[in-house]
This record gives C-alpha cells, structure tokens and sequence, in this order.
C-alpha cells in the first residue's frame, strides 16, 4: 500500500511542483505510452484484430516451443501459442485493473469526503479506522477477503478494489482538507455563500477532479495485484489466459522454457508502467492547464 | 515393485569419515558408538544432517491415525513403525511382528511381538499397546479415516500374553496383513496416545528410527535419531541405531524451488519431482532419479456417478472418449509416466487394464450424447439438454497435483470441449477441496488414494464408501452403488484362496471399467531426486515412501 500511497502522493500533493520541461509539447514517453496503452485497449476489446487465433486451443505435440515465426512469444505447456494468450489476457486484466480501481477509487472517495466534511468527530472515526486497515498490508486484506467469498474473478476485483480503497480515502481527505482552508473558500464564506454551496460548487469540484489522475495510476497497480492474485491461484482460473495465471503456470518451467514466464511478465510490468506514464501526463498537463 | 534402494561402494576409509564428518558437523553423538559394520554397508558413514523438502501438503497432524492422508505417510515412516511389512516381491515380512498365525476360518490373527522393544518415551512395546492402538483407531473421536477403514472387520482384540496379541475378525480378511503394513496403521505408544489429540498430533512417539524433536509448522520437522533403534523391518541393510543423527523435514510447496534447492545442495532429498526437472536430473552425475509408483488405485479421473450428468452411463462414456489423454500424457510428462487403462496401479499384480474401453474418439463421444438427448449446442459450442448446459464441476486439489497434471486436466478440458462439454476447473487448497467433495459439489474428480494390494477397490467403489468415515472423508467419489459389485468385492476380501480372489477382484475391475466410473491415467506418481551424496535410501515396498534408516552421507 505505502509504495502507492508514497507515488501517487508525491503525483498530488506537490503541487505546483518546478516541472518546466515540456508543459504543451508532447514528449516520446507519452507517444509510446500512449500507442502501447492503444494497442491493449484494442487487444481488450478485439483481441482478434491482433491474434487471429483461439487463445485455448491446444497441440500438446508442440508443447514447449521456443519463440519463432510460427509462435512470436513460443508455445506453452499444452501447445497453446503464448502470443495469442497474451493479447486475449489483456482484456481479463485491463478488466480487473478499471473494474478494482473504480471500486477502490468509488469506496476511497465515500469515506474521504465524509471524513474531511461531516465535522471532527466523523473524521476521527473514519480515520482511525483507516489506520486499522492500513494496519494490513494490502493484499493481505485481498487475501483475506478472498478466504472469505471464495476464489474467482470477481472475488479479485472486489478484494483489489477493498484493499486500494484506504490509500485513496487518505489522499483525498487531505485534498478536500487542502482545498477547504484555500483562498477563494474562504472568498465565498466571506460572500455567505451556504455550507452546502460553497462544498458542492468549490470543494468537491476541486477535490474529485484530481481522481482522474490517482485512477489512472492506480491502474498500474490494480493489475499487478490482480495478476498476483491469480499467481496465486486466487484469481482467474484454468484455462483463462489471464497474465498472473500464465505467470504461474510458467514458473514450474522457468528453466526449461522461459518464454512460458517472460512475456505475460514482461506485459505485466509494460502495462503498469504505460498506465503510470499516462497517469503523470495527465497529472502534469492538469497542473499547467 | 519400487526399486529396493541405491547402495553403491564407497571408498574404504569410513573411520576417517566418520571422524571428519563428525567434527566438521559438530552434532554430538549421545554415547553411542558405531553400528557394527555387517555386509555391503560396511563403508556406511555415520552422522550428518540430511534434509528433506517435501512438496506434499503440510501434515496438520502427524499421528497418521488422525485423518491419514499420504503426506502423513511420507513422515510418519520415519519415526513410525507397523506390525509387518513387504518385501520388494510383494512378501509379508516381520516387522513389530516377528510371527503370525491364522485359523483354519480366517476369524482369528495372533501376533507374536519382536521381544525387547521399547517406544521412544520408554513404554514397553506389549500386547496391550497394539490393543491400545486398535482402540484408537477405531475410535470415532480419533476421525480415521484410512485406518478405520481398514480395520472395518477387527471386532475385538485380547491379550494372549505380554508378547502375544489376538484380532477377532467378524468376517475373514484377506487383506489384513496388508493393511497392517501401512504407516496409517503404525504403533504407538499407548502411554503417548493417552494425551490430548493436539499433543498427540504434534509429536507422536512410536518404536522408530528417528524421533521427532520439534515441528515449525510451515517450515520444517526435525527428527533426531533414537540411539536405542532395536527394530528394523526383516529386510533392513543393517541393525541397530541409523547412521544419520538426525533429518530436517522441510515442506516447499513451489516444484521449481524445489529443485532448485537440491541443486544448490540446500536440500539432500526432493519428492514429488517434475517431469522435466526429472529429464533434467537424469542427465546430471549429482542428482540420482528413484522412480517409486505408489500402490493401490492408479491415478485416475472418479466421474460422479450420484448425480447428473454422470448418472447416465451413455454421459461417462462419452466424456471419456472425448478426452484426449494420451497425447497429454506424452508431451507433459516426457516419458516419466506410462498410461494406465487400469483401476489399479502397475505394482498391484492383480489389476486389469483394458485399453479397449479409454479410445479417444470425439465421433463416438458425440454420438453418446446424441443418443442420451444431449443433442442442442448453445452459442458457446457447450451441448445443452432441457435448457441446461453439459457442466462437469471439476475441483483440483493443488497440494496433491503436480503442475503438469493440472496442466493434463486443462488439456482434457479443451479436448472435451469440442464434443461439448464444459468442464469448470476449479484449483482450492486441500481443506477447501474435502468440502468440495464433502459437500457433493463435484462432477469429477481425480484423488489419489494409496493402500497396499487389491482390496483398495473395496475402499473406493464400494457403496459403502458414499458414506463418510468418522474424518469426514469419503472414499467412493464415484459414488458407485452397485449391489453385484459389493458381493464380489465382499466375497475377494473374505477367500484366502488366491486364484479365486484374481477371479473375484478381475470381475469387479471390469464392472468398474466397462461402467466409465473412472478414466485411469498413470499410476500415481511418486519420484524422488536425491543428492549423489545420499547413500542407502529407499522406497519402502509397503506404500513407495521413503526411508532413511539405512541412508548415509558421504560428504
């Protein structure tokens, strides 16, 4: 949780923070992010566009193939062409990361305003019970959660979801916080402007608008928490090509056939980065709009 | 059989080896001197540490009477010790036991016990302690289940004497030596087995080799020697005390660290090797392959005949011949493992294998569900019958199958898809799988279960089995209910004549088979790696685990 908290923090709260370089120009970062982040939602939505082929389909004769022209990413234990399993998995997890972050974000941005808006003793109880939570490393309030409902698809959504909730509802008490004992807060209560005027026209507008930013980064780490979900085999389940699952299912073969690891890996830690990319372009195009 | 062990020559300097591996250790030898060097292990070293990583599930109790499962096994053999055991032809051999005699009706067993024994808290090995051990047992509070089992005839046990002990049977039992050499069926101390179940779980005392000193639960078990051994099986390679001064019994889950660590010399023993690290090791001077078949069933895939869709015959049939087996068998396991077409494993001699009946053929499969009105497909290519779809609810146990088998069933999967089955993969951790099959929530399922000889049938197919054991544990997930097939398995336990027990037990193979109860896929598999330092290791003839009585370090 902290690795989040500390990113997406720093992302936020150093406000106008001395970033000169580049605050029109499109940078080459934001190009490749930008074509990698196209190429998966394309591979989400229509995965036969890139891979023709059925990311199930097996040919147990040629199991364990190494890359080649046939198979870019080489085959896996079952014959199946990693290549086609890659592109068909990036739908599960791009689903898994949007559908966890919109529930972590939903539940974090709940309690967060009711914590920096219904008056001191709400914000102590919301907070305390934060710290419990946080209390938990974050996949182990996944893990529990998971105990308790079962394991599956869904169950990881939600558990990701739960766990990333805290971390959202500290940074966005704090913006709300921020953003109450601001000028032109203040400019209103002077105009005796009401409560519930001056929090719906100038606080929430000015607290909510950063969770473009904070979703977008907490994608990154949706997926790799899904994905080590279903490394556990908490998550998707066989024969889903879903890239933690595939990571595992290659880990028994890690020194006979690497290829059966690496690239699930490798699309892991690309989608990550390419979604933490996007999330500080936004972020820093924001700041300077 | 399993091989009887690796004994090979060892240069002839052993004292110095003993004196240097002494020191460098530093473990203090508790006044006990060296065995007396007799026959081949003459150059046997004495001392050192082996550890053994197991990748079975964690025992949540290591009295093997608790429950009695096979990781259990593979541990408790090494303090453990049963009345008899085999020899590698399959012989009755002495054990606890040093002679046993049976009446003319098979009613009544006397064991005459080895003189001098003592469990390892000082307890005299008598009468009265395998009394004392029956009753635990067959105590339902105890929750047995493998042992209960196989005691279900045992109506009373007597002491004749100190050293004499008497089993009344209410039926004779053809399979009860048999089921007496099993570790679920070892002595205990009856001294021990009068505290609470926990203590008791957490450190049982038996006659054996090693004694277990302590168990970090989730890491490891450390046995050390019992330095007043007194009780080898009749086919041990020495006498006395083991020459290891103790073993650290490690549990890594994960097959890849696993190996992993024996290359790195972290670890002396492996079990449960993959196929490929298997090809692997097979080609390395430093890593010795102990193939080790485990007896009773083969491994094989139980289709639950109690409910439907496997009610109907036509249903099991078809998904049997929808499911391209050997094909998966051949590139997963690379030649480590043969298709079986048997109910029994390759070691039991009196299993049938009929490779007519487990043909791959998707048109005949097809054809089946046809016939049986399963003729609809809906949109994702899945056959449907009164508006519901052809599901086989398939829970794997991912403690008690190797990668490359769960990767074999997802394989079946896809090839019984194409006749239009959907079979849901579904991988839990051991508890969530017994309530799995506990609860019925199964179609299929495949759950190794290992005893020694033929009379594993009556265990697994008949009726009886559908209702639980005191564990909870059921062994039937056939839910096979056929009154033919009980009277057979019935009369082949209860005849001592040998030809007619082979007829008896081939005519119930057959129902089984000829009824696509089971799709049967290799023996369970049981393969150890072990460093080329271990010497003198072996699979015990009983049930394929492994013993160290007999092992030594040479570095």
């Amino acid at each position: 949780m902290s690795e989040l908290e500390i990113q997406v923090a720093a992302g936020v709260d150093t406000a106008g923070g001395a970033k000169t370089a580049g605050r029109g120009r499109v940078t080459a970062v934001e190009v490749i992010a930008g074509l990698l982040a196209a190429l998966l939602i394309i591979a989400a939505i229509a995965p036969r566009l890139l891979a023709p082929g059925d990311p199930l389909a097996i040919d147990p004769r040629a199991a364990f193939g190494a890359p080649s022209w046939t198979h870019w990413f080489g085959t896996d234990e079952s014959g199946r062409d990693i290549y086609t399993r890659v592109v068909d998995g990036a739908h599960d997890s791009l689903l898994i990361g949007l559908t966890a972050t919109v529930i972590g974000l939903g539940l974090g941005a709940i309690l967060g305003v009711i914590a920096g808006t219904l008056g001191a003793a709400v914000d102590f109880t919301v907070n305390r019970f934060l710290e419990v939570l946080f209390a938990f490393p974050g996949l182990l309030l996944a893990l529990l959660f998971i105990l308790v409902f079962g394991p599956g698809p869904g169950s990881a959504i939600v558990a990701v979801g739960l766990s990333t909730a805290p971390g959202y509802a500290r940074i966005i008490r704090a913006q709300l916080i921020r953003v109450r004992s601001s000028a032109f807060v203040e400019a209103a209560t002077v105009q005796g402007l009401s409560r519930r005027r001056i929090l719906t026209r100038h606080i929430l507008p000015n607290t909510l608008a950063p969770l473009l930013v904070l979703g977008t980064l907490g994608v990154g780490q949706a997926i790799v928490w899904a994905a080590a979900l279903s490394y556990l085999g908490l998550g998707a389940q066989p024969p889903a090509a879903e890239w933690g699952a595939m990571l595992s299912a290659g880990r028994t073969y890690i020194t006979s056939a690497w290829w059966m690891s690496f690239f699930p890996g490798l699309f892991i830690v690309l989608t990550a980065v390419c979604a933490t990319a996007l999330g500080r372009s936004i972020e820093r195009r924001m700041r300077h709009a | 059989m399993p091989r009887p062990g690796i004994l090979r020559s060892a240069p002839r300097s052993a004292t110095l080896a003993v004196l240097a591996g002494t020191a460098v250790i530093g473990l203090a030898l508790t006044g006990c001197t060296s065995a007396a060097p007799t026959g081949d292990t003459a150059t046997a070293v004495e001392g050192g540490t082996l550890t053994y990583a197991s990748g079975d599930a964690e025992p949540t109790c290591l009295d093997p009477h608790v429950g009695g499962n096979y990781p259990q096994a593979l541990v408790s053999g090494q303090f453990l010790e049963s009345l008899v055991s085999l020899d590698s032809d399959g012989t009755v051999i002495p054990w606890l036991a040093d002679s046993w005699t049976v009446s003319d009706d098979g009613l009544t067993w006397e064991f005459t016990l080895k003189d001098g024994v003592t469990f390892t808290d000082g307890t005299a090995l008598d009468a009265a302690a395998v009394q004392a051990n029956i009753a635990h047992l067959q105590d339902p509070a105890t929750g047995s289940s493998t042992g209960y089992l196989a005691l279900a005839k045992v109506t009373g046990t007597e002491a004749v004497s100190d050293s004499v002990v008497r089993l009344t049977l209410a039926q004779p039992d053809s399979a009860l030596l048999e089921s007496l050499s099993q570790p679920w069926l070892a002595i205990e101390s009856p001294t021990a087995l009068e505290r609470s179940q926990d203590e008791n779980c957490a450190a049982p005392v038996g006659t054996g080799p090693f004694i277990v000193d302590s168990w970090v639960k989730q890491n490891a078990i450390t046995l050390v020697r019992n330095d007043d051994y007194t009780s080898p099986p009749a086919d041990a390679a020495h006498d006395g005390p083991a020459y290891l001064d103790s073993i650290v019994w490690r549990f890594i889950p994960d097959s890849a660290s696993r190996y992993a660590a024996l290359q790195a010399g972290e670890v002396d023993v492996i079990d449960n090797a993959q196929p490929d690290t298997i090809t692997q090791a097979e080609a390395s001077d430093t890593i010795v392959h102990l193939d080790a078949p485990r007896p009773g069933a083969s491994n094989r895939i139980e289709l639950n005949s109690g409910k439907a869709p496997f009610n109907d015959a036509a249903v099991r049939e078809a998904f049997i011949r929808s499911a391209n087996v050997d094909d998966a068998v051949a590139s997963l396991f690379q030649g480590s493992a043969a298709r079986s077409y048997s109910a029994l494993s390759s070691v039991e001699p009196l299993g049938i294998s009929r490779p007519d009946l487990f043909d791959y053929d998707p048109d005949a499969a097809a054809a089946l569900l046809d016939e049986a009105g399963w003729s609809e497909k809906d949109s994702d290519g899945y056959r449907v019958k009164d508006g519901v779809r052809l599901t086989v609810v398939f829970p794997v146990s991912t403690n008690q199958s190797i990668p490359a088998e769960q990767s074999l069933f997802e394989q079946i999967q896809a090839t019984a898809k194409e006749t239009g089955f959907d079979v849901q993969l579904t991988k839990l951790d051991l508890s969530s799988w017994y309530t799995a099959l506990g609860s019925n929530a199964y179609d299929a399922v495949s759950a190794p279960y290992t005893k020694v000889g033929p009379d594993v049938l009556r265990i697994l197919f008949d009726s009886a089995g559908i209702t639980p054991a005191p564990s909870g544990y059921f062994a039937n997930h056939a839910q096979l209910s056929d009154p033919e097939l009980d009277s057979l398995l019935a009369q082949a336990s209860a005849t001592n004549d040998a030809d007619t027990r082979a007829d008896l037990y081939a005519d119930a193979q057959d129902i089984v088979l000829e009824g696509f109860y089971i799709l049967p896929l290799y023996d369970q598999q049981n393969h150890f790696l072990l460093s080329s330092a271990v010497e003198g290791a072996r699979a015990m003839p009983t049930v394929s685990t492994p013993a160290f009585y007999d092992a030594w370090l040479t570095s």
